[in-house]
């Protein structure tokens, strides 16, 4: 008896630790068996539920296959789920696993020693499938498959669309009380703030305890106040420009201004909460991207609102336009032993009529042509969306171990008061400069 | 004397005790081994990418680069959270263990109520103090509007570290008292009777009769709470994902390992080894004056 519970368990404990070293997914590849199609994906309403919905009608197309799809909080929890189950390499953890943005951050000759994005090393690393000869990447406008799903002359994603993230939401029925037309400029903005505030309206909401949400508001500052972007980033390499520099300055003093004016505790509020603080009219505008409009929408389907470009200049030109980036780009994984249905999943997914759906239910503006948007949102904000440019953090490149006022998105309003503990924007732009300098590489 | 019996069976806990042994040294020593050696090396953690063996390069690179001065920061803040964690922690939980010692009705009641949290677990606790400190109509902020202030707890820089030590505390005091109760309860009652008739009673028998005959448990929860205290990752991780000023050493081993979209295993491994010498020397030392406490009594 003793003999026989001790065999037990030593046989247990093997099958634990085979188990745990043992490729998994064996039973996905024989043939009687259902396949299990793995996807990743950020949490964001709208979208999660389109492909939920899609999810089933390929399922009904292809019996033999059962999606499972995975959602996690969009913050470091989805960067780092996507990072395990990609260094997981083929034991099927994953097979689609969508990236943020597109293929941006790759160092440029003129940022020596710039570290590798994510993605750039799992291209290399050869986890990246190559889509170049699909033949559903010719759905998508040649420009757009050039900018944002191609590395090295290969294509190695799906781009879904753009989305704008350099504007403010506002809420057109408070706007009509006050006889507020939308500001084209500077002044006329700091002036909507100074009528709102008089009213007893709060005007301004942003997401600060998640803190990149105040980045927006930051990065619509950049992109109106700065006549080139990329110009000014490849000087802070040189050493041609800096961070103290008047415009960046003008940035911060900005910033500093919109948030003396934002809603009192916005250091509290997550980014979670922005579209309902805005749907229930506790604010009159929120610093937030196009893709949140559906939510909104949702939250309060009675609400009538649009959104602006953030007029970071008094010259109305400058401030036409919304920059924004490529949003999420499908990587189907090399080694993942569902290649050929997550190719499918794909392919049926650029299938015009899905893709328009897509579109229309993310709220992002279509990287294939003659794509018909339904939305009034987003059909109303086209003007600005003409030239479209890409934002700040899109052109960024940073330095390695490069110290916290410069750390990964670059500007930092909220060690800038009143968010935190910096009383002047130069005192901010200074500690980033010395940052930026001492990581400079020797 | 042989519960397993005599002959072969003698050696059936030896083969019983290396299956856990097997499991430890595959699961727990293996990897720890791996990291002192990834810490000489510039590995990404991605497959397929090379790895160079780079010497100290790791190490000079946390004491010498841009964010030296924020991770040198880090381990500041990480005993300055130990230190207020395991005196407040400590005070409060014998005070609690005295108390509830004191043999009053329904102690059981408040045994489980102040062990509460302790089994609620570190997401779950978060999220209350999350919900109770909201900004927006939490009650916390209702409370302080009441008085004519405001306050954006967890995104203040001045106070969120503090709220985030004052929730460690709330949430594993009920863990010390429990220890400390062990303690007490083993104490016989007629040392207190012998102290009585020496004329020590209230604070004196404390100090002379109570204090003196839990060194054992008193060693044990200085022990744990310091250790504890200093590997403390979870709850920042819940209430402020290391914004605002509260990343702690240990936070940062998971920051460069994982955060902000690059991977750097290689520093991550020489940011856990740093940890690992600092944890070990703290508590080595307070081990030193714990133990000679205990002798002396």
């Amino acid at each position: 008896m003793l003999k026989k519970c001790f065999s037990l368990l030593v046989v247990t404990a093997l099958i634990v630790v085979l188990a745990a070293c043992g490729k998994g997914n064996e039973a996905g590849q024989n043939g009687n068996k259902k396949v299990t199609l793995k996807i990743i994906h950020w949490q964001q309403e709208n979208i999660n539920n389109y492909i939920k919905g899609f999810n089933k009608k390929f399922e009904e197309k292809y019996p033999d296959v059962q999606v499972e799809y995975t959602t996690v909080p969009a913050d470091s929890t989805y960067d780092q789920l996507m990072q395990t189950r990609m260094n997981a390499g083929s034991t099927g953890d994953a097979d689609i696993i969508p990236l943020k943005f597109s293929f941006v951050g790759a160092p440029q000759e003129w940022s020596k020693g710039a570290a590798d994005p994510m993605w750039k090393q799992w291209i290399e690393g050869g986890l990246i499938a190559d889509l170049s000869d699909q033949a559903f990447i010719k759905n998508y406008n040649p420009t757009d498959v050039k900018n944002a799903m191609t590395y090295n002359d290969k294509v190695y994603g799906v781009n879904m669309g753009k989305v704008a993230l350099t504007g403010l939401f506002y809420n057109k029925e408070i706007f009509e009380k006050y006889n507020l037309a939308v500001p084209t400029t500077w002044d006329e903005l700091v002036n909507v703030m100074k009528v709102l505030k008089d009213n007893g309206v709060e005007p301004i909401g942003f997401g600060g305890k998640d803190v990149w949400p105040i980045n927006l508001a930051v990065q619509g500052l950049q992109a109106s106040i700065h006549d080139d972007q990329l110009e000014y980033i490849k000087g802070l390499w040189t050493g041609k420009t800096k961070l103290t520099d008047p415009v960046q300055l003008e940035v911060l003093e900005k910033t500093q201004i919109l948030m003396n004016n934002a809603i009192g505790g916005f250091m509290g509020i997550d980014y979670g909460t922005l579209p309902s603080l805005f749907a229930s009219g506790r604010v009159a505008m929120i610093a937030d991207g196009t893709w949140d409009a559906t939510t909104i929408q949702t939250a309060n389907p009675e609400l009538k609102f649009g959104y602006f470009p953030i007029p970071g200049s008094n010259d109305p030109a400058k401030n036409k336009n919304l920059a924004g980036k490529y949003d999420m780009t499908w990587m189907v994984l090399e080694k993942s032993p569902n290649k050929e249905y997550a190719i499918k999943w794909l392919e049926m997914l650029s299938e015009k009529q899905n893709y328009t759906d897509f579109v229309n239910a993310a709220g992002f503006l279509p990287t294939q042509s003659d794509v018909k948007i339904s939305s009034d949102f987003v059909n109303e904000i086209q003007p600005s969306l003409e030239n479209f440019k890409l934002s700040w953090d899109q052109l960024f490149i940073n330095r390695k171990n490069v110290g916290q006022y410069i750390k990964e998105a670059s500007v930092h309003a909220e060690f800038l008061a009143p968010a935190g503990p910096l009383k002047t924007p130069l005192e901010l732009a200074q500690k980033s400069q010395a940052d930026w300098d001492a990581a400079a590489p020797k | 004397m042989y519960p397993f019996g005599k002959g072969a069976a003698r050696i059936m806990p030896y083969l019983l005790l290396s299956i856990p042994v097997l499991l430890y040294l595959l699961l727990g020593f293996g990897p720890s081994m791996v990291t002192v050696l990834f810490s000489f090396t510039d590995a990404t953690g991605v497959p397929g990418q090379t790895w160079n063996f780079i010497g100290f390069e790791n190490y000079t690179t946390f004491f010498t680069s841009s964010d030296s001065g924020d991770r040198i920061a880090s381990i500041g803040r990480s005993l300055y959270f130990a230190v207020a964690v395991v005196v407040i922690q400590n005070a409060v939980g014998l005070f609690m263990a005295i108390l509830i010692n004191k043999k009053l009705k329904g102690d059981v009641l408040y045994r489980s109520v102040f062990f509460l949290p302790v089994v609620l677990g570190v997401t779950v606790s978060g999220l209350i103090w999350q919900l109770l400190a909201n900004p927006l109509g939490g009650p916390a902020q209702a409370l302080l509007n009441f008085f004519g202030t405001s306050s954006n707890f967890f995104g203040d820089y001045d106070i969120a570290f503090e709220l985030i030590i004052f929730v460690q505390i709330w949430m594993y005091m009920g863990y010390s008292m429990t220890i400390f109760l062990a303690g007490l309860q083993s104490i016989p009652s007629d040392l207190y009777e012998a102290g009585y008739m020496d004329g020590a009673s209230g604070w004196k028998a404390f100090k002379n009769i109570t204090f003196p005959m839990i060194a054992p448990s008193f060693t044990v929860n200085m022990l744990l709470s310091i250790i504890g205290a200093l590997q403390t990752f979870d709850i920042i991780y819940v209430l402020t994902g290391g914004k605002f000023n509260t990343t702690t050493l240990a936070f940062d081993v998971y920051a460069t390992a994982f955060g902000s979209g690059t991977s750097d295993y290689g520093l991550a491994s020489a940011v856990a080894m740093i940890q690992f010498v600092f944890v070990f020397t703290v508590s080595m030392i307070a081990l030193y004056y714990l133990r000679r406490r205990e002798v002396e009594m």
